[in-house]
């Protein structure tokens, strides 16, 4: 092995571990419950591993480890076929796991609102509006154009506001600003 | 590596594209939420599942190379 393989080797560990938060957090967010979600990060970097000379040096590792998590999430999707959905019985177990991170009545009715959407609005508003991938870039992981990303984005965007009750009644407080732009936006 | 940060800048520079500074973002309470909901998650970290597997497929990738593949 040369000492530039050595280096790219470590590059290449170094960069996926860093990702990985961001990439943990996806899976959660696809899965939604921290167990599936572990299994398929670790079938994830197994993968990427396994096909790291695939990988192109210099161009965007955390896409490129998007795209397989992605991939492998919806294979096994297909090969096992969808569970039952039981967002409350899921996000009890959650809290069971992880009290301290949920404890905010806020993120456990906004974790059962992103379970009612459908898949690909929920990875379109996930990558676009918390993994911070730009809209094109979120099409590229999601194999599909940047327009159907902007249009799943902005229904999952509006499905949320109306499963939360965001409506600019002004019950939100510091929001309620936020919230009046927004149904002036969305009211015509 | 400075192409790859330069990418880093433009794709900030596209993002904030789509937000007028100064002014306040629609959805933002939604997308708030959002950003908190997978914040938290990312602030758990990594587990030591993943640190160990990386350091065993380290150490197998080592093992097994005797002869470079590329």
């Amino acid at each position: 092995m040369s000492k530039e393989d050595e280096i790219d080797d470590r590059g290449f560990k170094r960069d996926l571990l860093a990702s990985l938060p961001n990439l943990r957090a996806f899976a959660v967010s696809l899965t939604g419950r921290h167990d599936k979600a572990d299994d398929l990060v670790q079938d994830t970097i197994m993968k990427a591993w396994a096909n790291q000379t695939s990988f192109t040096a210099g161009t965007n590792m955390r896409a490129w480890l998007f795209t397989i998590l992605r991939n492998e999430f919806y294979s096994q999707m297909r090969k096992r076929g969808r569970e039952v959905q039981d967002s409350d019985g899921l996000f009890s177990e959650r809290f069971s796991v992880h009290p301290e991170q949920y404890g905010r009545l806020d993120l456990q009715d906004f974790r059962k609102a992103l379970d009612k959407l459908p898949d690909d609005q929920r990875e379109a508003i996930i990558l676009v509006g918390a993994a911070g991938f730009a809209y094109e870039e979120a099409a590229a992981i999601c194999g599909c154009a940047v327009g159907t990303i902007k249009s799943r984005v902005s229904r999952a965007r509006t499905r949320l506001q109306e499963l939360l009750g965001v409506s600019g009644e002004g019950d939100y407080g510091p929001d309620a600003g936020d919230a009046a732009i927004t149904s002036r936006a969305f009211g015509s | 590596m400075s192409d790859d940060k330069r990418k880093k800048e433009e794709m900030t520079a596209i993002q904030s594209s789509e937000v007028r500074p100064g002014a306040v973002p629609p959805n933002a309470s939604i997308s708030r939420k959002l950003r908190d909901f997978y914040d938290a998650v990312q602030e758990e970290g990594i587990p030591d599942r993943f640190l160990d597997l990386l350091e065993r497929l380290e150490q197998a990738e080592k093992n097994a190379k005797p002869v470079n593949a590329k």
